[in-house]
């Protein structure tokens, strides 16, 4: 089989790789490690396709290929997040030439596990429902263009937009845990962006209500690890604080005012 | 096609206790403990001009109007509830500063730690200067006290302690009521923050020196 | 009245806007994605969307848009469709910036709009360099309101398997996989929609997503619908060549003034900043001057191929040319461009902003796909619909860059409503269908999952992908000769062959990646036999498909639509008149001068 293995390096360089293996949700974890032939610009989704096309521990025992999320491969679409030598981050865009070896690839340590480095995030899109991250529309039909909006406006709001909901900002958050259910910064940066469109504005009450509520933006603790992580650069705390802001003013504004 | 306008989805009523808790917590520590903290420091540090002043000081405090009731309201409910609410936002979060050792992520350990340690100094300060001097602390009494290696140096700890958590926790506060919401005023706050956890650090050290060593930089202001 | 069932496979652009189109009209619509569908393939679409808004007193109709796009496809789409396409696209643009698409902006808070290939005007808005993303979470956005009011529910991680249909080879319905627990389930429904993309993935390496394998279309194809102009693919001029994907180098890099350009002298050595200007070779501006850079995609893939090839004129002899933006400011780019710079910059550690970027054409799209009819969307089975990448009904020959967002939000607009009326005109509806129906379709796939899992054979399934792709991407993309087009369709026989001897290494039911890569495989290698034979049919060249053998279009013979029907495991050809009602067809020159 394959001769063409895996690269069909012929410089003799390898790649150590160790991935944390995990069969389901009810199994042990276990750590497998593979020796890969090195090839320049090599990320860990590479990795991942040489132990799928010849999946065989470094030790020489046929295994199962590694199951993982990935899609785009570009850093847009946020689905491959694993931890990579402990830090959080898209395998797409991790080069194995930036790190350390052996190379240890985790899943994500904040949501459930369902096989190897998959992990069930869907919590954070209940959570964008739960915090009403949309414009209501009317409808579909042609009504018009949109509000006019000016350039400035547009630029510091365009970069909440490109938030892939990769949760790299919640496995870092200290707050981010089994016993709390923070909802993490990219949720809320959704918050700010929704807040400062100017439809999505004519409902910032009801938005502001359900980040006020459990889980919501009082659970931020400050610790500022998210905008460290993330990879899109979206000025997450700046986001937090602006919520807290709008939120704050609205609790007391409309306890005193109504 | 049936096509009515939506409205926003109606959910049920969030339970809004936990924000408002939150809140009170964050400005709690600042106003009344940090300003009652920077009270304290500051009528302490007459120490440094005398064991005289600093007496006369003390018992200016002590015979306010009122005292009990402002006490209560003003110092012990809200340390009591800042510590406690504290120490239950602590049990929620799960330190990480290992794994993740950004400066911001370490205050964030440190902050807990050093609400710790300022809690527990509190408890024995106010033991050991309000209930074994039966409220009859003074010059005499606290120099005695400096002079014991272990007082003094648990002294300098909690004072470093409850400067740093003040410092840091003014940064918190001004984040997280969005007073600084660009990363401009973040850093600017982060710098206000050191710069006040610095000064309360200093002076403390220095009334700590001070009441330990007879030591009155300012004694020459009676003169005057 | 009963209510109509309706399903959307596919929760990219096309098929969130049918699903939202459908819960607007109180319909429910269950809602299959491979992958949560925020994470679907449009997110990668960068450069803008077109759309006639003559915002900018350049005299810009959608008269001016739907000749552009006919003209652009080199006369091979239908042109009713296309027509109602360009018409419907200046509301598709209003409806995005209602819903909160931050698109660029003008001094007056207007929407601002860039110049893209094929066109003379400047027709494009754009969301930075991230326009499909943003139209993506827009959309996202909107159906989750719906998903929080009860009127959607989502299969996220489900995988289409196969359609149900009845004795009449009528569409009851579809059988899905659960990617996590491998549960096979039908799921009754009066009408499906499909909107499952493109087909990267079948030339191994592309600007493609990783779930863009064109399997769903496979699926339906051999289950009778037919598949129309498959041999159109589209190859982008410009991407970064990488061992796991190309990633695209947007047309709106050229756009906003990035220029193509290789060193006058073969095998310049020097860095790229120290070639002065007169020993730089602008072929692109050369060679057509009224267009420039922005010629449209085909044109300007030929001519890098022919630079590279041909004149042996590649970046230190290796298959590259320079796009160069580096003349542009610096505040210019980060302002419109940043989203794809960054990703030259991550992923190549260059800084194009201060560098010429490395690029190279590479596999994007595909004109062609499921065939539609040309009002309703409906394929060729009942039940049936398409909508996006995966049909083949707007881009003829060749599309033009920023058409694709516009087709995929107009297809799914008018194939909701379309589904919607065929549901509500259907005699019986699913409900009465027997259950029998169901339970056969269920078993029959549960039966190839279990063989595929206890194949016994020696062949690993990503080593027959790679050298599909391989094959594909050498024989099958920008020149066409018909001798190796007959050696790959041998090659993908002996591919389908060694198929029978695979072997999973991973045998288990629970998230398992290889036995469903393996279905979309077996999927994949049907559907690369019909780009291939429809190329190898197609005697001429049009558009995205040249031969050097037939250099020249041939109207008389070849101005048809290419149908291709999967009759009991042969593949088979028929060719369908195209609509030029509109715009007589006429010599497609580029290279006039201005």
């Amino acid at each position: 089989m394959d001769t063409a293995a895996p690269g069909g390096g012929n410089s003799g360089r390898k790649v150590i790789v160790r991935v944390k293996r995990r069969p389901g949700t009810r199994e042990e974890a276990h750590w497998e490690e593979f020796a890969l032939d090195w090839r320049p610009h090599m990320n860990i989704i590479i990795c991942l396709r040489d132990i799928a096309e010849r999946p065989v521990t470094r030790d020489g025992h046929a295994t199962t290929p590694v199951s993982y999320e990935a899609n785009c491969l570009e850093e847009v679409c946020g689905a491959c997040a694993m931890l990579i030598n402990g830090v959080s981050r898209q395998a797409c865009s991790t080069l194995v030439d930036s790190l350390e070896q052996p190379i240890r690839i985790e899943p994500l340590t904040k949501f459930p596990v369902v096989r190897d480095l998959v992990v069930d995030r869907s919590i954070m899109f209940e959570n964008l429902k739960r915090m009403k991250c949309w414009v209501p529309l009317d409808g579909t039909y042609d009504l018009g263009p949109g509000p006019r909006i000016a350039p400035e406006v547009q630029e510091k709001y365009y970069p909440l937009s490109r938030c892939i909901t990769c949760g790299n900002c919640l496995e870092v958050c200290p707050q981010v845990n089994e016993n709390s259910d923070f909802v993490g910064a990219a949720i809320l940066s959704q918050v700010r962006l929704f807040n400062a469109h100017p439809t999505g504005a004519m409902h910032m009450k009801e938005r502001l209500a359900a980040v006020m509520g459990p889980g919501g933006v009082a659970d931020c603790a400050n610790a500022q690890n998210c905008v460290e992580v993330c990879p899109k650069q979206i000025p997450l705390t700046e986001s937090i604080a602006e919520v807290n802001r709008q939120a704050i003013r609205q609790a007391v504004l409309g306890w005193l005012l109504g | 096609m049936s096509t009515q306008p939506l409205t926003m989805s109606v959910s049920k009523t969030d339970d809004q206790s936990a924000f408002f808790w939150r809140k009170l917590h964050s400005l709690s520590g600042i106003v009344p403990v940090g300003v009652f903290l920077a009270e304290h420091f500051w009528s302490n540090s007459y120490v440094l001009v005398s064991p005289e002043k600093y007496d006369s000081v003390g018992q200016e405090l002590q015979t306010l109007p009122f005292r009990p009731i402002i006490e209560a309201a003003g110092i012990w409910l809200p340390i009591l509830f800042h510590a406690g609410y504290g120490f239950y936002i602590w049990s929620k979060g799960k330190s990480n500063a290992f794994a993740y050792p950004w400066m911001h992520n370490w205050m964030y350990t440190l902050q807990r730690w050093s609400g710790l340690v300022a809690f527990l100094f509190i408890g024995w300060h106010v033991y050991t200067a309000r209930f074994l001097t039966g409220g009859r602390s003074n010059f005499g009494t606290v120099h005695t006290d400096m002079s014991n290696n272990l007082y003094a140096a648990f002294y300098l700890v909690g004072v470093l302690a409850a400067s740093f958590h003040l410092g840091n926790g003014l940064w918190n506060f001004l984040c997280k009521w969005g007073f600084a919401a660009t990363t401009r005023a973040q850093r600017a706050a982060a710098y206000l923050g050191a710069a006040v956890a610095i000064c309360f650090a200093l002076a403390g050290v220095l009334i700590v020196y001070s009441a330990r060593f007879n030591f009155h930089p300012f004694a020459g202001y009676i003169q005057q | 009245m009963r209510e109509p069932k309706i399903i959307v496979v596919g929760g990219g652009l096309a098929g969130l806007m049918a699903v939202i189109r459908a819960a607007e009209a109180g319909v429910p619509v269950d809602l299959f994605s491979i992958v949560p569908v925020k994470r679907s393939h449009s997110v990668c679409a960068q450069g803008g969307i077109n759309a006639a808004k003559n915002l900018k007193g350049e005299g810009d109709s959608t008269d001016r848009h739907f000749d552009d796009t006919v003209y652009g496809g080199d006369f091979l789409a239908n042109q009713g469709p296309v027509k109602r396409m360009c018409e419907a696209a200046p509301g598709v643009i209003d409806m995005l910036d209602r819903m909160g698409v931050m698109f660029n902006r003008t001094a007056e808070g207007l929407l601002d709009f860039r110049r893209f290939g094929g066109t003379l005007f400047h027709r494009t808005a754009f969301a930075g360099a991230t326009t499909g993303q943003q139209m993506l979470y827009a959309l996202d956005e909107q159906v989750r309101r719906f998903e929080s009011e009860g009127k959607v529910k989502k299969y996220e991680g489900w995988t289409f398997l196969s359609a149900v249909l009845d004795d009449h080879r009528i569409s009851r319905g579809i059988c899905a996989m659960d990617l996590k627990t491998m549960e096979v389930r039908t799921f009754p429904a009066d009408a499906a929609i499909f909107c499952t993309g493109g087909v990267g993935a079948v030339f191994g390496r592309s600007t493609n997503s990783v779930v863009c394998t064109g399997s769903a279309q496979s699926a339906l194809f051999q289950q009778g619908a037919d598949y129309a102009n498959a041999e159109f693919i589209q190859v982008h001029p410009t991407a970064i060549p990488g061992e796991d994907k190309c990633r695209l180098m947007s047309e709106s890099a050229r756009g906003e003034g990035g220029r193509v350009w290789v060193p006058k002298k073969p095998g310049d050595k020097r860095p790229a900043k120290q070639i002065p200007e007169a020993e730089r070779f602008y072929f692109l501006e050369e060679w057509y001057p009224k267009y420039g850079n922005l010629v449209p995609r085909d044109i300007a893939t030929r001519a890098i191929h022919k630079v590279v090839y041909t004149q042996k004129m590649g970046l230190e002899g290796a298959p590259a040319v320079y796009l160069d933006v580096s003349h542009i400011p610096r505040e210019t780019l980060d302002r419109k461009l940043e989203g794809i710079l960054e990703i030259y910059e991550k992923f190549l550690g260059v800084d194009p902003r201060e560098h010429p970027m490395r690029v190279f054409p590479a596999m994007h799209y595909t004109m062609g796909g499921l065939w539609i009819d040309n009002a309703n969307q409906a394929t060729s089975v009942p039940g049936i619909y398409a909508a996006g990448e995966c049909e083949y009904q707007y881009h003829g020959a060749n599309r033009l860059g920023a058409n694709s967002l516009v087709s995929c939000i107009y297809g799914g607009m008018v194939a909701a409503p379309a589904a919607i009326r065929y549901a509500r005109g259907l005699d019986k509806g699913c409900e009465s269908v027997s259950t029998v129906v169901y339970e056969n379709e269920r078993r029959r796939q549960e039966q190839i999952n279990d063989s595929m899992l206890h194949a016994e054979g020696t062949e690993n399934p990503v080593t027959i992908w790679k050298e599909m792709g391989d094959w594909m991407t050498e024989h099958v993309t920008v020149v066409r000769n018909n001798p190796d087009l007959e050696r790959t369709d041998g090659k993908l026989l002996e591919l389908a062959d060694r198929f029978k001897k695979i072997n999973l290494s991973d045998r288990t039911y629970w998230a398992n990646q290889t036995l469903s890569f393996c279905r979309e495989l077996q999927n994949m290698l049907v559907l690369a036999r019909v780009i291939t034979r429809g190329a190898l049919a197609r005697n001429e060249s049009r558009g995205a498909h040249y031969k050097p053998d037939f250099p020249d279009r041939n109207d008389a013979e070849w101005l048809k639509t290419t149908r291709a029907h999967y009759d009991c495991g042969t593949i088979k050809f028929a060719y369908d008149p195209v609509d030029t009602s509109m715009i007589p067809p006429r010599a497609r020159r580029y290279d006039a001068k201005a």
